[in-house]
């Protein structure tokens, strides 16, 4: 039942994400874009806030180390997109791995403080303007050219928003997938309860540095999609402010959700759209978010788009409830309390064979 | 009573210091394999501590630990874990946002050897070691009685049902050596004598040898085979639970406070 509801409203979702913005203007559509790109910065937040339960301050230090090596060495030095795009991930996984070597050590709050550290230092040593002059000749004469995806252009606007919602629904596969599989379970297990992950057999180290890795990738990648978005790269755009509201509204959003990537990145580019539509400045938009931060801890701390997916299952399963009312719940509950070690039941045989696979 | 069996556990010589507090004190323990040795003590004896090393959580500044003939004293918990020793939790250490089911199931997936790349490519292999390691969850749900609970997250089940997952969540990997962390803390005495029983059945059903710290002296005496005394650090003296009973050293550290 709530699978084929999944599948159902997965399709419309899928629909409308394709046909839709076919509709909308170029300037929509581009603010479509990097909403998805920003949508996999929040689905970075995912993995790393949601899973393993870590607050990051610096994810667009690691967008930056995409972005910058994509801008470098496609305009500057005439790579292609294709080459330099993996490699700006690769890096942003790397220096991913690096700041998660302190998490092994550090939790919570000193980690956070510490990835604010990170972010402070690419904003005052690798994004300050003076550091690429002596490289690539500096950024203001970076272009980065839209590639060509299977031989076709992604020269439209169109075409280079279905290219991006086809790297980010990917994206959002893959960390579903985890999100379902062993690395979702052993990544919230070490979450909740350290020690016991690791008598069960689960190597700390190297399971937080693989999520460590795998967060600033999707973040590394997010920034070479806007290197191409953009056209450009300029120092202002991935310093700690843009980190500290990527972190809020992962939180808004509800960081246990795959979802919310979408919800998130789309927030982030429409709301001062829409302010400005109001006629509001939209530097009220950072306030409104923290205001938004403020009423979602107090109603719904598991934030919006996780808690109203919760009520969505609720609902079903309520209703699915309903209708199988022939076997009372009530007395299945008393037995499964009362009776701890009554003689071994016959069906408990396929303990044993599955014991001795 | 001679015990013939063979030596599945080893502690030999262990001193533990914090500071300068001696947790240990040249403590020496053994188990037999299918043996369920118990470990008393009382508070601040070094119980925990004594624990702590044998699963590799922590270091003992001198002394060996032997495992199945392996030297495993300088092994991190996890890499014990894989030869074969698993715990329980005296604070209930589940992993309190996952579901009862899922708390099973991540215990088999710590021994499975499969990354996030064939997670996230749902491979053929991911996708068969995900249902095995679902089938073997629900079966040990089906014997720990909490079939009907698997989908409720851990934390939100009521504690004698919590230290039950705990103990299943240590089965479910198949260690040959359990070790438990006062298992009836918490609990009633309607359910101690349950868990003791439960413990029996586990013992001949899952062909598992234990290590059983606790304080509840009606549960070790009924369900272990040989005790231990530890006293500030020292092992007080050892033997079956009939002369332990009687042991005036025993008595005057440990049950004689208990008791008076």
């Amino acid at each position: 039942m709530t699978a084929r509801m999944r599948r159902i409203s997965l399709l419309v979702v899928a629909v409308v994400a394709v046909v839709w913005p076919a509709l909308l203007s170029d300037f929509s559509r581009s603010l479509a874009t990097d909403g998805l790109i920003f949508g996999l910065i929040v689905l970075s937040l995912v993995l790393l806030t949601g899973f393993v339960g870590q607050i990051s301050f610096c994810q667009y230090s690691f967008a930056a180390v995409g972005a910058f090596t994509v801008g470098s060495l496609v305009s500057a030095h005439h790579w292609s997109f294709w080459l330099a795009m993996p490699l700006g991930v690769f890096g942003a996984a790397l220096v991913g791995a690096l700041v998660g070597i302190p998490a092994l050590r550090l939790s919570g709050l000193f980690l956070t403080i510490l990835t604010v550290a990170v972010a402070l230092f690419f904003d005052r040593f690798v994004l300050a303007s003076g550091t690429w002059n002596s490289f690539s000749g500096g950024l203001s004469s970076w272009v980065v050219g839209r590639p060509a995806f299977l031989g076709i252009r992604l020269d439209t606007s169109y075409r280079f928003y279905l290219f991006v919602l086809g790297v980010f629904s990917l994206c959002s596969l893959l960390v579903w997938n985890f999100r379902r599989g062993k690395t979702g379970r052993v990544l919230r297990a070490i979450r909740d309860a350290e020690v016991a992950a690791s008598t069960l057999g689960i190597n700390l180290t190297a399971w937080k540095l693989a999520a460590f890795a795998t967060s600033a990738a999707l973040a590394g990648l997010a920034g070479a999609l806007l290197a191409v978005s953009i056209g450009s790269v300029s120092t202002g755009g991935y310093d700690l402010i843009h980190s500290l509201g990527v972190a809020a509204v992962a939180t808004v959003m509800g960081v246990n959700s795959v979802a919310s990537a979408a919800a998130g990145g789309l927030f982030l580019v429409f709301g001062p759209e829409i302010l400005r539509h109001l006629g509001v400045s939209s530097q009220w938009f950072n306030l409104i978010t923290g205001g938004l931060l403020i009423v979602q801890l107090i109603v719904t701390p598991d934030g919006m788009v996780t808690d109203t997916q919760q009520k969505i299952r609720h609902l079903l399963r309520h209703r699915a409830a309903k209708r199988a009312s022939e076997t009372p719940a009530e007395i299945d509950l008393v037995s499964a309390n009362g009776q701890t070690a009554g003689a071994p039941a016959p069906a408990a045989r396929p303990v044993r064979t599955g014991g001795q696979r | 009573m001679t015990r013939t069996r063979a030596t599945l556990l080893e502690v030999e010589h262990v001193t533990i210091r914090f500071g300068g507090v001696t947790a240990l004190d040249d403590a020496s323990l053994r188990v037999n394999a299918g043996e369920i040795v118990g470990l008393i003590g009382p508070n601040g004896a070094g119980k925990t501590t004594f624990f702590n090393c044998v699963t590799g959580v922590l270091k003992p500044d001198t002394g060996r630990v032997t495992f199945d003939g392996h030297e495993v004293g300088a092994l991190p918990p996890h890499r014990r874990s894989r030869l074969g020793m698993a715990r329980t939790f005296q604070n209930l250490q589940l992993f309190s946002g996952l579901t009862a089911l899922e708390n099973l199931m991540v215990a088999v997936d710590a021994h499975t050897q499969r990354g996030m790349l064939a997670d996230a490519f749902r491979t053929p292999l991911a996708r068969f070691e995900e249902h095995r390691a679902e089938e073997r969850a629900r079966a040990l749900l089906h014997f720990l009685d909490l079939s009907d609970r698997a989908d409720t997250l851990a934390g939100d089940l009521p504690v004698g049902l919590q230290r039950r997952l705990d103990l299943g969540r240590a089965l479910v990997g198949r260690p040959r050596l359990l070790l438990l962390d006062e298992p009836a803390a918490g609990l009633d005495t309607r359910e101690t004598a349950q868990l003791g029983e439960l413990l029996l059945r586990v013992r001949d059903r899952f062909n598992v040898t234990m290590l059983l710290v606790d304080h509840d002296m009606a549960l070790v005496m009924r369900v272990c085979d040989h005790i231990y005394v530890l006293d500030f650090g020292k092992m007080l003296t050892e033997g079956p639970p009939a002369d332990i009973r009687q042991n005036e050293t025993v008595i005057r550290a440990y049950l004689g406070e208990a008791v008076s």
